[in-house]
């Protein structure tokens, strides 16, 4: 049973960076969308988030995900050209359903932010090592115990699919309605649920114990088995970042 | 002084009236190991908490009394630092996994990490006790993906590694197939061996009469009694207690094969030919 | 009074309020699956938060709600990191109506469930003002603000319509199945998350 990740492990130079520099690569591109929000602009940095999915040999992978937010992008143009505020110029209409250039323009713009966003958190997730990205955020003053929280709920989710196949079955097994009206299907739910918080909350108790046996609420400094990787070019690549992100608010404010 | 010291100790959970616990008085020397039974509900595991201090610490409630590890006062020392002196090893291998690593040699690591361990000592000991309980070759796998009897003895290396004075073991056998069971108890005979303290909870009674140097018998929070184990299974009353003695003890009671010149009847295998043969 | 309100803004985690977290984010995940596999028009996706509030109070409540949504921005739905806060904020308010009294009863949790999808609602608006122009991509909640838009109603009133419609029904139920199985859960499981107990000497 594996962990819930999204990780590819490939070697390219995207993998080899630091997960931080990631991490500050998916807040820079998407404020930049915001300090400069034109249509033109926001597909550069599209552009350039493609570009290092490409060169981090993840293009592929990261279709699916943007496919997901499919639906958000589909009703953000469908009913912005159609119904924006600000909606004047007539751009075409299908049948009755009249599209404007003004309401296309910032579903446009939205669009593109949406895409940005997805693909440079998927830069992020499909190129880092989730565990190694903890570490690193660690490592910056993160509580271990949040990054144990992480972790642990990436290893849960695969047992926690694992458990639903065996109540579906069991109650499946025993006449469960999956069919028929709402009521019916609503009580349902408590037979499937049920069990699952039982089960971990009786899970949650040993494991508090096991953690405790294993000194999890130690005071002292803690120490790390893997050693620290060494990262290229680091300094140089957030700075970069940050240099970009202050020069688009300069723009921003002169032009 | 004994390395475990148990004194009129009474405990009761949080909003609950009986007390689970009721003044127990024992002590246990080191490289002994000592046997706990009692039925369902007994106190067994309770007392197990008490000794690695999870009673009081964690679950609160109602205590009296005094237990003293290595020296070392439950009641008045932080659970990370009685961890260091009495490791705790209880029934479900899946729930003794912390869930938050990705190999089994990270697994054992991470006690190692909370207790602050250089990375050279701390790769010096898994690798020994992953030798030690034969998991060895499992090193890189997800500890999810074990045996119940792998994982099992991936949590008693894990615990070992902190390199404890007392290793405590809670039923550690009673989720495993028999193969895992079998697993465990391979560990368990060569870890007596070897001279560790060791408490062991147990429903299957010819494990405690093969292991145990002495028996304690726990019954509705109270000690009933504490002696050998040929003591304690020789005694009359034990179904009042919920309790059967081993089949060889059975057996030898019903042939009146007995220890010549006591009352006391054998409990194990290997006594029970002896006796027979002298006979 | 003073005394509950340290214990339920207690900063100190134990280890068993921690381990729930990813607990909760489990529960979550599976209602969430079990409401589509049943077919429900419900979300469901936070019974767990739900019931981690009631059970460690409003910070293991809104951690639980937070980081669930971080944790499926990252591995699956970058979009839901958005609603981090919104999950956060609904942890907050079943959290603390708890800890005042307010799941003793069903028609008290009935209110709690209210009271969380109208908080839900107004967090989320302005995060979907802010990255969407004021839509939630959920079918019904567009619906009804393409026709609060249509008529001329101003843009945060139709986004704040949109999630009401979307959030309300959800955690009433949500609240309420929670409250049902809280009711049921026996001693030894609830009471090593009470943050206030102290060690009584015998
Ligand atoms: N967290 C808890 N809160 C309240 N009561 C508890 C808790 N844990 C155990 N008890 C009660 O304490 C008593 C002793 O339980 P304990 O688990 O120590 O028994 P045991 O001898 O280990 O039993 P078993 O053989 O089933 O493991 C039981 O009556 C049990 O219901
Ligand atoms: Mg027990």
């Amino acid at each position: 049973m594996g962990s819930m990740t999204l990780y590819v492990e490939k070697n390219s130079l995207i993998h080899h960076l630091d997960p931080l520099v990631k991490l500050l690569y998916v807040a820079a591109s998407i404020a930049l969308t915001y300090i400069l929000p034109e249509p033109l602009f926001i597909a550069g940095v599209l552009f350039i988030t493609f570009l290092l999915l490409v060169v981090g040999k993840v293009f592929r992978n990261s279709l699916p995900i943007v496919a997901l937010s499919m639906v958000l992008i589909f009703s953000l143009v469908i009913v912005q050209g159609f119904f924006h505020p600000d909606n004047a110029t007539e751009l075409f209409a299908i049948g009755p359903v009249v599209f404007y250039e003004e309401g296309l323009t910032v579903a446009l713009g939205l669009v593109l932010r949406v895409l940005v966003m997805v693909g440079a958190f998927s830069v992020l997730i499909l190129t880092t090592r989730p565990d190694e990205m903890v570490e690193r955020l660690i490592k910056k003053g993160m509580s271990p115990k949040i990054g144990h929280v992480i972790l642990s709920v990436l290893q849960l989710i695969p047992q926690m699919r694992a458990t639903m196949g065996k109540i579906t079955d069991a109650q499946r097994s025993r006449g469960m309605e999956t069919e028929g009206k709402l009521l019916v299907r609503i009580k349902a739910f408590f037979p499937l649920i049920g069990p699952v918080v039982l089960n971990s909350l009786n899970e949650t108790k040993e494991r508090s114990i096991a953690l405790e046996m294993r000194g999890f609420d130690a005071p002292g400094k803690k120490t790390f088995l893997n050693e620290e990787k060494i990262y290229p070019y680091n300094k140089q690549f957030a700075g970069m970042l940050v240099i970009i992100i202050l020069l688009a608010i300069v723009w921003r404010v002169i032009g | 002084m004994s390395t475990i010291e148990v004194e009129n100790l009474k405990y009761r959970y949080p909003d609950t009236t009986k007390l689970v616990l009721n003044d127990l008085n024992f002590s246990v020397e080191k490289g002994e190991c000592l046997g706990i039974i009692g039925e369902n509900t007994a106190g067994k595991s309770t007392l197990c908490y008490a000794l690695a201090g999870l009673v009081p610490h964690f679950y609160k409630g109602a205590y009296g009394g005094k237990v003293t590890v290595n020296g070392l006062v439950v009641r008045d020392h932080e659970i990370a630092t009685i961890v260091e002196n009495i490791g705790l090893v209880f029934e479900n291998p899946f729930s003794q996994m912390t869930g938050a690593k990705q190999t089994v040699y990270e697994e054992v690591a991470f006690g190692l990490e909370n207790m602050g361990l250089v990375r050279q000592e701390m790769h010096t000991r898994i690798e020994k006790y992953l030798k030690l309980l034969a998991v060895y070759s499992v090193k890189d796998k997800n500890p999810f993906d074990l045996s119940g009897g792998q994982m099992q003895r991936v949590a008693i290396a894990s615990v070992l590694a902190m390199e404890p004075e007392v290793l405590i073991l809670d039923e550690p056998t009673s989720q495993l197939d028999p193969q895992g069971s079998q697993e465990v108890f391979e560990v368990i005979e060569e870890l007596t061996k070897g001279g560790m303290t060791i408490i062991l909870v147990e429903h299957k009674m010819d494990k405690i009469a093969q292991y145990a140097d002495r028996v304690l018998l726990l019954h509705e929070g109270r000690q009933v009694d504490l002696d050998t184990p040929e003591n304690i299974f020789s005694r009359g009353d034990l179904t009042d207690f919920g309790l059967t003695p081993p089949v060889v003890t059975t057996i030898a009671k019903a042939l009146g094969i007995q220890y010549p010149g006591t009352k006391l009847y054998p409990v194990t295998i290997e006594e029970f030919k002896r006796l027979g043969e002298d006979k | 009074m003073s005394k509950n309100k340290r214990s339920m803004w207690s900063v100190k985690l134990s280890t068993a309020a921690i381990v729930l977290i990813p607990a909760a984010i489990g529960i979550n995940y599976l209602g969430k699956l079990f409401a589509s596999l049943l077919r429900l028009p419900l979300w469901l996706d936070s019974i767990g938060t739900v019931l981690a509030s009631m059970l460690a109070g409003p910070i293991i409540g809104a951690a639980s709600g937070i980081i669930n949504n971080i944790i499926f921005g990252i591995t699956a739905d970058p979009i839901s990191t958005v609603y981090a806060i919104t999950s956060g904020a609904i942890g907050l308010t079943v959290g603390i109506m708890a800890h005042k009294g307010w799941i003793s009863s069903i028609q008290k949790a009935v209110v709690v469930g209210l009271v969380t999808g109208v908080v839900a609602a107004i967090v989320s608006t302005p995060l979907n003002m802010i990255f969407w122009g004021g839509q939630t991509g959920n079918i019904w909640g567009d619906a009804f603000y393409t026709f609060l838009i249509s008529t001329n109603s101003p843009q945060w009133l139709a986004s704040f319509g949109d999630s009401i419609v979307v959030d309300v029904p959800d955690k009433v139920v949500t609240v309420l199945i929670s409250y049902f199985i809280f009711k049921g859960l026996p001693n030894s499981l609830t009471n090593i998350y009470r943050q206030d107990s102290e060690i009584e000497e015998i």
